[in-house]
């Protein structure tokens, strides 16, 4: 069986190093994006199953690779969003724009595992 | 050597002014050569530390990431291998500002029990000490930085060391302090806001908020004293709260304030009053409405567009010649919804070039 | 007249020369030093701040972005994206396209999905009408922008439309193809929110120049330091002017220019003023001095703040033609902005700004062009009449030189202890090499212009109203 793919679109370094390293342990195939361009890029590239990304980062934002996916590339794969509080709005247009589900930062990377799991059955 | 001599002595020959330009000129001159000296080593120094940042930066991050996915259960013996590393790593302070950048970096953006693990680490590497070392600091920007780290890793213990900064001279540190005594020790703490002479900036407000909005336990306490305070500052600051946690409970209050003296306040209140749909408020607001300022006026007007009912027309048509461009779109648009024929009938009226624009748009809208 | 009297009358231009020169060097040196405490208490206070919770609050007060465009149908797509993506919640991005002829409209209409939507501008400030009208996108992603298409007025009056249908508590002003860090909100907003018991009335940053510097996809990836002398004297000039004299300006509250290239503004007291000036070249200068005015007028407590970080990266003319007619502007929209404000010179009911910004401002900025021409005619008629006392000159001129070479130094010192944007090895040899190349090879073409641009006002008609002259939007970013 060939390993699920996600495309993980994150401007904190650490932040993504630490998820990379938890996800793959549970054997994920990781692709880390720094910023929405790349993220695009990425998912362009691999074809993931499952995109996480940062609302709030340099040049794209993840809204606009949200955007990006369901109405350029035509995509169903699932999406979750990052947001950090005061978002609050930008979390709504994230819905509204087809993603799937969100963290709000700070969040807990073992229950980011279980909804990852959960959307990837 | 005559050479030199030549020199000498055309030098004092030269009238005094002349004597003194040279001289200066080679002052500066001589300074000029130690700049560029120094520029040289300080890009030097700057370049490589850069560099040996970035080479730290992903050991460090590598070293975290693996010790945060060691058996979490028991303290492995890898665990103590990378606390034992990073211990020697930290007595440097190049390497050890590294540590807690990166540290924080990953703490600021998760939660649940991993935060322990790096909260022990912090504790366990020894660089909670160093936090503690810079509160001695002569440098009120050293100590502020201290507080600051000390918040950030909820370190309780450190509260005997951060209250005698409380009175600080320089706010920057007072301030850093109170953060601190709030962040970790919550909500009791906003009793000295009821205390405080010095207005808040917004900045601080946000602070404040933003360490409020983090706390588990949302239970407010009474903040009617704050409500009631002398400080304009902290009266904003107790309308924000008002406005975020949806407090209802303070209707009489909020009626209160709409006399207060400052119209700032009263332009908030008014908002609030709209955002908490207090609709009782309104027949006060229209008795006052004549004789308030025109922030005011707009405010409420605002506040009619989300409460607007069919009583309001008689206020409504009063203010149609209102000189402000936003009001009087307003009223027109709320005269449309509650009673179209009466717009229809405006609109053969006010023939005026003002409304025509006016009346169109409203009606395309 | 008998030759005692000449000889009084030359003692006394000797004299007042001399004063001349001496104030102009005392009153470097004293904005140097206040520069640098001044930097170095920022740079404190600074160091402990996180930023990220201006940039997320729900209380953080909502910003305008506002960029005029003229032509610019090359990069409008890929600048638009760039200020779309800054890092700051509560904020807009509005972008007047000032009667462009090319097909800036529809190359943003298809970029981001723009529709028409019916719109009421309240004409706060006059301005030339809409042309297509005012246009917002079907993409939530974009739900930032709004494009508004204008006929062609000019930049102030371009920026004045902004002004009315901004919505927010604060403006950011802006050249369309200035290059915005993502942080430039944030840090530029943070002096307005800081102020308790004076009110921030406008903001400014320092702006940097691209040249040479590798952009992709706006964003700036690379910073290099520029091949031709004429951009990497700019960049000393820039340094000088920026981190120098500013800072300094700002804690004696006497700054008189936001560069028109990124500066911040309370909207409200902008449009109490009446927006720009769409009668003067010197649009960014005049518009600070009248809000100024108008504050102290009102006798109220105001500031205009600066900080010292590098948020806004311009391209700088690389051509001694353009750069030439930009510095005549310049020139120009100073004369213009002192002239129209005249009653503040020497006005102690002004404090400051009539006493102190204004009259420095009129003598060390308007006038030093001239003083320095006057001189070197003088010099010409001494040396025709071989008058002239070649000890002195000497001497004289290399410590004038010395001292030039050593504020360009004290300044590229500034740069590197404090933001260190130059890193590549080898560019710190340029920045000496330069500083002591430009004062011989590059002073002359910018004393030109400024000569030029009064020569410009006084004499030539045509130019002495900047609207006429100005159909599409030069960089007025005056330094």
């Amino acid at each position: 069986m060939t390993k699920k793919k996600i495309v993980l679109a994150e401007d904190n370094s650490t932040l993504s190093l630490l998820l990379k390293f938890k996800l793959e342990k549970e054997g994920y195939q990781l692709f880390i994006a720094k910023d929405g361009k790349e993220a695009i890029e990425l998912i362009e590239a691999n074809e993931p199953q499952l995109i996480l990304t940062d609302i709030m980062m340099p040049f794209i934002s993840g809204l606009e690779v949200i955007s990006h996916v369901r109405n350029k590339l035509n995509l169903e794969i699932p999406i979750v969003v990052f947001s950090a509080a005061g978002q609050e709005e930008m979390v709504l247009k994230a819905f509204n724009l087809g993603a799937n589900d969100f963290m709000g930062k700070p969040f807990s990377p073992n229950e980011l595992l279980i909804r990852v799991k959960r959307l990837l059955g | 050597m005559s050479y030199l001599q030549d020199v000498f002595e055309y030098f004092d020959q030269l009238p005094l002014l002349i004597q003194i330009v040279w001289s200066v000129g080679f002052v500066l001159f001589q300074i000029i050569l130690v700049l560029i000296i120094y520029l040289k080593i300080l890009r030097t120094y700057l370049r490589r530390n850069e560099e040996t940042v970035e080479k730290f930066q992903s050991e460090y991050e590598h070293l975290l990431i693996n010790y945060l996915y060691t058996d979490s259960d028991s303290e492995s013996s890898e665990q103590k291998e990378i606390i034992n590393r990073l211990k020697v790593c930290v007595n440097n302070k190049f390497k050890r500002d590294i540590v807690v950048s990166i540290l924080l970096k990953l703490r600021n953006e998760i939660s649940g029990e991993m935060v322990d693990a790096i909260q022990k680490l912090y504790i366990d590497s020894g660089l909670v000490k160093y936090a503690l070392i810079k509160l001695k600091s002569k440098n009120w920007y050293i100590v502020a930085k201290g507080i600051r780290e000390l918040t950030q890793f909820k370190i309780k213990e450190a509260h005997d060391e951060v209250v005698i900064h409380l009175d600080h001279p320089k706010p920057e540190v007072s301030k850093e302090a109170q953060l601190y005594l709030i962040s970790l020790f919550h909500f009791e703490e906003l009793e000295y806001l009821k205390n405080v002479k010095s207005q808040l900036s917004e900045w601080d407000q946000i602070q404040l908020l933003e360490v409020l909005q983090k706390f588990d336990n949302q239970e407010l306490p009474d903040i009617t004293p704050l409500l009631m305070s002398e400080n304009e500052s902290v009266v904003s600051f107790a309308l924000k709260l008002t406005k975020i946690y949806n407090l209802y409970d303070m209707k009489d209050e909020l009626m209160i304030l709409l006399t207060h003296e400052s119209k700032e306040i009263r332009v908030q209140v008014i908002e609030i009053l709209n955002h908490l749909y207090i609709i009782d408020a309104k027949s006060v607001l229209k008795t006052n409405f004549k004789n308030s300022s025109e922030d005011e006026q707009i405010a409420f007007i605002n506040m009619l567009n989300n409460t607007f009912e069919v009583e309001d027309e008689p206020f409504l048509l009063e203010n149609l010649h209102h000189t402000n461009f936003d009001i009087k779109l307003s009223v027109l648009k709320i005269l449309k919804i509650i009673n179209i024929d009466k717009f229809k009938s405006l609109k053969q009226k006010l023939t005026q070039p003002e409304f025509n624009q006016m009346i169109e748009f409203v009606e395309n809208n | 007249m008998d030759s005692n009297t000449v000889k009084i009358i030359i003692e006394i231009i000797h004299y007042l020369f001399f004063i001349y020169a001496f104030g102009a060097v005392l009153s470097y040196i004293i904005l140097s030093v206040i520069s640098a405490v001044e930097t170095i208490s920022y740079m404190k206070k600074n160091s402990f701040v996180n930023y990220k919770e201006i940039m997320s609050s729900t209380i953080s007060p909502s910003i305008s972005i506002i960029a005029p465009a003229y032509n610019e149908n090359l990069n409008i797509v890929e600048n638009v994206r760039s200020l779309l993506s800054n890092h700051y919640v509560n904020y807009d991005v509005v972008i007047v396209n000032d009667g462009s002829k090319d097909d800036s409209l529809e190359r943003l209409i298809k970029a981001y999905d723009l529709v028409k939507i019916d719109y009421l501008v309240n004409q706060k400030i006059q301005t030339k009408p809409l042309r297509a009208g005012v246009f917002k996108s079907t993409n939530p992603a974009f739900e930032k922008l709004i494009v508004v298409d204008k006929q062609n007025g000019g930049k102030a009056d371009a920026l004045n439309m902004g002004l009315n249908i901004s919505k927010s508590k604060y403006v950011a002003c802006i050249d369309v193809d200035c290059l915005l860090l993502e942080d430039s909100l944030q840090k530029l907003v943070k002096p307005f929110l800081e102020a308790t018991d004076n009110k921030i009335i406008a903001a400014g940053g320092v702006i940097r120049i691209a040249n040479s510097c590798i952009i992709k996809d706006g964003k700036l990836l690379d910073i290099n330091f520029p091949k031709k002398i004429i951009e990497q004297a700019q960049i000393l000039e820039y340094l000088r002017s920026f981190l120098l004299g500013r800072m300094a300006w700002s804690k004696l509250n006497g700054l008189l220019v936001i560069s028109g290239a990124f500066g911040m503004f309370d909207k409200k007291v902008a449009i109490e003023v009446g927006g720009y000036d769409t009668n003067t070249v010197g649009e960014d200068m005049e518009i600070i001095v009248r809000m100024r005015r108008f504050m102290e007028e009102k006798k109220e407590k105001y500031r205009v703040a600066y900080i010292p970080d590098p948020l806004c990266w311009t391209e700088a003319p690389d051509s001694y033609k353009i750069l030439i007619s930009q510095r005549n502007r310049w020139t120009r929209g100073t004369i213009e902005t002192l002239k129209k404000h005249k009653k503040l010179a020497f006005n102690p009911k002004y404090h400051n700004l009539g006493l102190l910004s204004y009259p420095y401002w009129l003598i060390f900025e308007r006038f030093a062009p001239i003083f320095e021409v006057i001189g070197f005619i003088y010099f010409g008629i001494l040396i025709a009449l071989n008058q002239v006392k070649w000890d002195y000159t000497l001497a004289f001129f290399i410590l004038a030189y010395l001292f030039a070479v050593l504020f360009t130094i004290t300044a590229i010192f500034s740069e590197e202890l404090t933001y260190h944007q130059y890193k590549k090895k080898g560019t710190g040899f340029k920045l000496i090499l330069m500083s002591f190349l430009e004062p011989i090879v590059f002073h002359g073409f910018i004393l030109y212009a400024a000569v030029k641009g009064n020569i410009d006002y006084f004499f030539n008609k045509k130019k002495k109203w900047g609207a006429m002259e100005r159909k599409g939007l030069v960089k007025t970013e005056s330094i």
